[in-house]
């Protein structure tokens, strides 16, 4: 081998460190690295997942009291089985359906007609709000369990500037029974013969 | 640089001393690297003829890609690096290999276990963790194999005659002791009769694919590097405390890497990912530069030699890796995953990175060991330009296809196959380029063939010279 002298001798190194500039480089990123993490680790909460970053961001979402998660629970239900033709803002849409906002069926004192147009569904002229409608809608409520149904009602008549009481899943169990397991459609004139 | 009188008898001792156990781990390694390369290939014409082995259980994409890539990663580049570590502790300690018996015995059982987890996997007996398919029998055969040549390299260091300690003793001596760890660790969580649960599954297979493809290829293809580079290019390490700076950021950044961001776990897993990730790029840039200050201004020609080899494998180090960084940084992973982009990348890092330096120090090696001539320099040339073109052909195309397929995945008035198919036109060039790696990788087989070939026949007519050879005046007794 004709480098075999060379060969023999091992590789040396060069003894300085590590320049300045690499190091500042590092704090640098560490520094901007520690304040992403800061940000978005949750600070090693095993609850948060992404795209949540904080314990508290999530704390946020939770309800506060057993009235609080009724209504989150029914502005779910509301935006998934009402607000596609009642419009999220409940002020419902020209054609299709009436306002529930500032609506007087849905500001009645009690809720034993309101109950029953999700339960039956409701068909023919119908005076809402001072405009006459003439549709007809099913019993989009009646597949909901009573404690949603109640939690959809109860959001209803307390958004969007409504303010009538609340309904409990108790109520709704009488209504249902009431209405019976398969209830003719009700007319505007059927519903205001019953007390309110 | 002042060799003593006995050194360069010594040298010829020491490189006899390795002969026949970097035999035994070269000699499977390129056959277990040509075989993988073929089935990789295999597994890559699925997309181009679905239904070419539909009849074919063996050669289905799931088995032939898995038996692939384990056949790289633990057939060719682990027992290849093992070869030439042990090589340089030698060399650095100026003493010959301490128990020379061991790393033979043990090179054996090192390719008996990729053959069972590569049959098992073939035969449908993979335990579905990538990087981890082998069943227990072939992990715990890899693991003893492992620990006798991790034992042989600590035993030849404690022998060592030149006290003194060179970086790439840091990185070897790491590289040793990261594959144990991670490797025994990996498969006792996940090969063991309770695994844990649910996803803890996928985040310790990450854990591990981060370990062994990112740090552990790091620490043994740079340390290797750090030998070469110096030695070839005559010149200094151009500086050790630059070399400690990058070699302590890699290990202590390095293995926090990992975790994609699409992963379903809490939110500070792929957090402290993206944070590793991102304090990653120092030691890249650091021991890219040591690399580079080290050979800049070396007035040695490399024309398809080691040294190109060894170049070309730093340079694909600081690409690679820093594209592996770029899969963790937040916004842009999500449009990468799911992509060829994260197979491309590994692939350079396997093939680019790591075989490449591993093939380019097998040729520096084997003359010396063999105190002989490559049989076959011509091919070895042509290895280099094979190897390094056939990896950018096969690499590029997927990066840029991946790119593009992660677009339309992002797009939601595309349907999913149109995107998915968006990379069939990439795959076309890049299996052009997988098939000028294997041509590559046959180059080396056959040079170490011929090698042992021509070495046993060596063998053989000594000792049919000894034996027909007429006796002495002196031993015939009257």
């Amino acid at each position: 081998m004709s480098d075999e002298n060379k060969s023999c001798c091992h590789p040396t190194a060069t003894r300085s460190s590590a320049p300045m500039w690499i190091i500042v480089v590092t704090l640098s990123l560490l520094f901007f690295g520690g304040l992403y993490l800061d940000s978005h680790s949750g600070w090693f909460d095993a609850k948060v997942y992404a795209p949540y970053n904080s314990a508290e961001k999530l704390e946020a979402f939770q309800p506060k009291s057993v009235a609080a998660a009724a209504m989150a629970r029914g502005k779910g239900l509301y935006e998934a089985v009402c607000g596609i033709c009642h419009g999220s803002d409940g002020a419902g849409k020209p054609g299709q359906a009436p306002a529930l906002a500032a609506s007087e069926w849905v500001t009645t004192k009690g809720f034993n007609r309101l109950a029953r147009i999700p339960l039956a569904g409701v068909n023919g002229p119908m005076q809402v709000a001072g405009k006459d409608w003439n549709l007809a809608m099913a019993a989009m409520g009646a597949a909901l369990s009573d404690d949603n149904l109640a939690a959809v009602l109860t959001y209803i008549r307390t958004s969007w500037g409504n303010n009538a009481s609340a309904v409990t899943g108790d109520d709704i169990k009488k209504i249902r029974a009431e209405v019976g397991k398969s209830p003719q459609i009700y007319t505007a004139e059927q519903l205001k013969a019953l007390p309110e | 640089m002042n060799p003593t009188e006995n050194k360069t008898v010594c040298s010829t001792e020491i490189d006899a001393s390795c002969r026949v156990p970097l035999l035994a781990l070269f000699g499977g390694a390129a056959l277990w690297l040509v075989l993988g390369l073929t089935l990789g290939l295999a597994a890559m014409l699925s997309f181009h003829k679905p239904d070419m082995f539909a009849d074919c259980p063996f050669l289905t994409f799931g088995r032939a890609q898995a038996a692939a890539n384990d056949l790289l990663l633990y057939g060719f580049v682990i027992p290849a690096a093992l070869g030439v570590m042990l090589w340089i502790f030698t060399r650095l300690s100026q003493a010959p290999l301490a128990l020379p018996i061991v790393p033979v015995v043990a090179a054996n059982l090192w390719h008996v276990g990729v053959l069972v987890g590569t049959v098992a996997i073939l035969i449908g007996e993979s335990t579905g963790h990538p990087w981890l398919e082998y069943p227990r029998p072939a992990a715990v055969l890899l693991f003893a194999a492992f620990m006798l040549i991790a034992v042989t390299a600590v035993a030849t260091f404690g022998a060592r005659l030149n006290r003194e300690l060179y970086p790439s003793h840091w990185f070897m001596f790491a590289a040793l002791l990261w594959f144990a760890w991670s490797y025994s660790t990996a498969n006792l969580f996940l090969v063991s009769n309770y695994p844990p649960r649910g996803v803890v599954q996928s985040v310790i297979g990450w854990w591990l694919a981060n370990n062994l493809l990112f740090v552990w290829l790091a620490l043994a293809g740079i340390g290797i590097a750090f030998y070469f580079l110096p030695k070839i290019s005559g010149q200094p390490l151009a500086s050790s405390g630059y070399a400690l700076f990058g070699f302590l950021t890699l290990v202590f950044f390095g293995t926090w890497c990992g975790i994609p961001q699409s992963a379903p776990v809490p939110a500070w897993l792929p957090t402290v990912s993206s944070f590793g990730a991102l304090l990653s790029i120092i030691p890249v840039i650091a021991l890219g530069i040591v690399a580079k200050k080290t050979v800049s201004g070396a007035k040695v020609a490399c024309m398809g030699g080691p040294f190109c080899f060894i170049k070309f494998g730093v340079l694909s180090f600081v690409v690679s890796s820093l594209l592996y960084i770029s899969e963790f940084c937040p916004r842009y992973s999500r449009v990468l995953d799911f992509t060829w982009f994260n197979f491309g990348v590994t692939q350079w890092q396997l093939l680019g990175f790591a075989t490449m330096i591993l093939v380019g120090a097998i040729y520096e090696i084997l003359p010396r060991v063999m105190a002989k001539n490559l049989p076959l320099p011509k091919l070895a040339k042509a290895n280099f330009f094979l190897l390094a073109g056939g990896t950018l052909l096969f690499v590029i195309p997927l990066l840029i296809g991946g790119l593009e397929q992660g677009m339309k995945f992002a797009d939601a008035n595309i349907p999913f196959a149109d995107a998915s198919a968006v990379a069939l036109k990439f795959l076309r060039i890049s299996t052009t380029g997988q098939l000028l790696v294997l041509l590559g990788a046959l180059c080396l087989l056959l040079n170490v063939f011929v090698m042992t070939i021509q070495w046993k026949l060596g063998l053989i007519k000594t000792v049919i010279a000894a034996v027909t050879a007429p006796l002495k005046t002196s031993e015939v007794k009257s």
